[in-house]
């Protein structure tokens, strides 16, 4: 009883802030006046994944490009730019002051699969309307729910396309695996095995090379007996270049070498320093062109005109085809915006053509992954060039 | 197959043999197990990617420069952080050591990120055919030159006076003191061997495996089975336990499963401290009551 006298007042007024909060929260035009649409923009801007925030440059660039043509119904984006340092504990912090401080309209952007799950909870009560624009874990979006989208190709859909380009080579029968014992090998292995299940093929070998093995003697030579006509390979960057330099060590340069969405052609080029040695490798590419390809000239000067000295990567251009579609649903809800509408307007977006994806943007209410599919990047003539599928160029 | 696996686990085993040498002769030396090692061997592979990619200067000075820069930093750790803890439990030596280690990796990933950087190849030799069997001239140079490090590394251990006044502290400190030698500054140079030794491995692996700075990490737990293998303490015993372990993970990957390969090291380890803990080489330790 004394305890109630004491706090009884304090604690009625917390929870009467509490109450105006909450209804803050659920209120239809947070973030919204006329002039201006608060969206928050996380990433990793510091720390060792910085330059995954590439992709959240790119996307800035893009809302700015779309400021400097009038906004959107007069309204210009307010860009409010938190770093998670790609640390869940970090990014739940940025979350939280995105939500209920700065008070944001949506939330665009995250990469790190880590912190978006990590703040998945936050943003999903909150009824922010979230673009996942660069983080591939397909349970971010999966159970749908009202307010979170996923913009960019989550693991699934790039292990469909690994499964697809491989198995659109003609003659096709025996595919060997080779990949970590990880999640994320998992997550593109997978599906690449489902695919060609669908197809009748099931893998003739699947061998194991961990991270850190600085040589893929057994493997290669275990392929060698195999004689396979295609190989997938699920490895990051660096195990990638070992296991691509042990093929061409025994001898073995005809085998097409489909990899992971994680390894970059020109990089793993410029890594090993030897055409012969990549010119049968593919990796599942999200984007119409690349790098240095005419098609991706008017992204990269969008970028530089916002941020000059950026150097561009293909993380650069990640989030800008969920920009595309923002913008589009945003201009197709109209002068008198709330999250509904916003929200009522992404699920509307259907095969829509950002002009940098590859593959069209299609959402659901029971279907948040955007994009189901990519491109692929190979080496043709010794030039980058990105396929449909096996010797179909775009 | 057999062949080609045992010429490319000799190659792997040798770069094995190398670090676990160099632990040995720190803790031979010191009797500090020096669990940030696999950090220091990528030290000296970072010195030549900052003097050779980063400032353009030439492979063989830049080489050198790493080791010797990888020598003074040994020097440092023993005079600035080991001995002042040496009068404490030695627990404090394994918890210095892994600092010491994660301090390095976290500066190299503070600079170059996650970013996994090409070496430059400085001898670009032909592979050799012998009927099926390919031996690369990476192979052959690592081998070459771990052998010559080796073959050096003896004699000085076994046919000069410092390699008696290495024993000498080895058998005991406080008699080595009595005797006039100076304990504090052998220890000083000793880790600055230690880490020299691993610069050399990190040097020969880096354009082969790439760099970046969690690459130390595996190196690290080979060198300890290959250690354990060979016995404690033994020097031969480290470099016939990388050989073998070498071939011993090309085997199991090839033989029986690629998940092996990874696992091998802590078969290694586990198997030899329940069936034979002095490893293949060590002195069984006598305890007098």
């Amino acid at each position: 009883m004394k305890m109630k006298s004491k706090y009884g007042l304090p604690l009625g007024v917390f929870a009467a802030i509490g109450l105006m909060a909450g209804a803050a929260i659920a209120d239809d035009t947070t973030g919204l006046t006329d002039t201006t649409i608060k969206v928050g923009v996380m990433g990793p801007f510091s720390g060792n994944a910085s330059s995954y925030s590439k992709a959240q440059i790119g996307e800035m660039a893009y809302y700015k490009m779309i400021n400097d043509q009038g906004g959107v119904h007069g309204r210009k984006f307010e860009l409010i730019q938190e770093d998670t340092a790609c640390q869940p504990a970090k990014g739940i912090a940025a979350a939280k002051k995105l939500v209920s401080q700065d008070k944001v309209f949506m939330m665009h952007g995250n990469s790190c699969s880590g912190v978006a799950m990590a703040v998945k909870d936050i943003v999903v009560e909150s009824g922010t309307p979230w673009i996942v624009a660069h983080a591939v874990n397909p349970n971010i979006s999966m159970p749908p729910t009202p307010n979170v989208f996923h913009g960019v190709p989550a693991g699934p859909a790039y292990g469909y396309t690994m499964g697809k380009f491989v198995m659109s080579k003609p003659g096709t029968k025996n595919v060997v695996m080779v990949e970590h014992s990880n999640d994320w090998a998992k997550s593109y292995a997978d599906p690449t095995r489902d695919y060609m299940k669908t197809k009748g093929i099931e893998p003739s070998m699947v061998l194991a090379m961990e991270r850190g093995q600085t040589d893929a003697t057994a493997q290669v030579l275990k392929i060698r007996e195999a004689k396979p006509d295609f190989i997938v390979a699920s490895l990051y960057e660096a195990e990638t270049v070992i296991f691509l330099k042990d093929l061409k060590k025994y001898g073995i340069t005809d085998i097409p070498v489909m990899g992971a969405a994680g390894t970059d052609l020109e990089n793993t080029l410029a890594r090993i320093g030897d055409i012969d040695t990549v010119k049968n490798y593919y990796v599942p590419h999200a984007f119409i062109d690349t790098v240095d390809g005419p098609g991706m000239k008017e992204w990269n000067d969008i970028i530089l005109k916002y941020y000059p000295g950026e150097t561009i990567t293909g993380f650069s251009y990640v989030s800008i085809g969920s920009a595309v579609a923002v913008v589009q649903a945003l201009k197709n809800a109209g002068p008198d915006l709330t999250r509904e509408k916003f929200i009522a307007e992404m699920d509307k977006i259907k095969n829509f053509d950002t002009g940098i994806f590859a593959t069209n943007i299609t959402w659901a209410a029971d279907d948040r992954h955007g994009v189901k599919e990519s491109a692929v990047a190979g080496f043709v003539d010794g030039k980058p060039t990105v396929m449909k599928s096996w010797n179909e160029p775009m | 197959m057999l062949m080609q696996l045992t010429v490319s686990g000799l190659a792997q085993g040798a770069i094995y043999a190398l670090i676990a040498l160099s632990l040995t002769v720190v803790f031979r030396a010191t009797t500090v197990v020096n669990f940030g090692h696999g950090d220091f061997v990528l030290g000296g592979a970072f010195g030549v990617y900052v003097l050779v990619v980063m400032l353009g200067l030439p492979f063989l000075p830049s080489a050198i420069a790493a080791i010797i820069l990888m020598f003074a930093c040994g020097i440092l750790i023993s005079r600035g952080f080991i001995d002042p803890i040496k009068a404490g439990p030695h627990i404090g030596f394994a918890m210095m050591s892994i600092s010491l280690g994660y301090i390095f990796r976290g500066t190299t990933r503070s600079i170059w990120g996650r970013e996994v950087l090409p070496m430059p190849r400085v001898f670009d030799i032909p592979p050799v055919f012998i009927g099926d069997i390919v031996i690369t001239g990476d192979a052959m140079i690592i081998s070459g030159t771990v052998a010559v490090l080796l073959v050096g590394f003896f004699i000085v251990f076994y046919k000069t006076s410092i390699g008696k006044i290495i024993q000498a502290v080895y058998q005991s400190e406080r008699g080595a003191t009595l005797i006039g030698i100076n304990v504090r500054r052998f220890h000083d140079m000793m880790w600055g061997a230690g880490l020299a030794m691993g610069a050399v491995a990190g040097i020969l692996i880096a354009p082969i495996s790439l760099l970046h700075p969690d690459l130390g990490a595996g190196f690290l737990i080979r060198g300890f089975a290959a250690m354990t293998l060979g016995g404690f303490g033994s020097l031969g015993g480290a470099v016939a336990g990388g050989l073998i372990l070498g071939v011993t993970e090309q085997y199991a990957g090839a033989y029986v499963n690629t998940a092996l390969i990874d696992i091998t090291s802590y078969l290694v380890i586990l198997v030899v401290l329940v069936v034979r803990p002095s490893g293949l080489f060590g002195k069984r330790a006598v305890v007098r009551v």
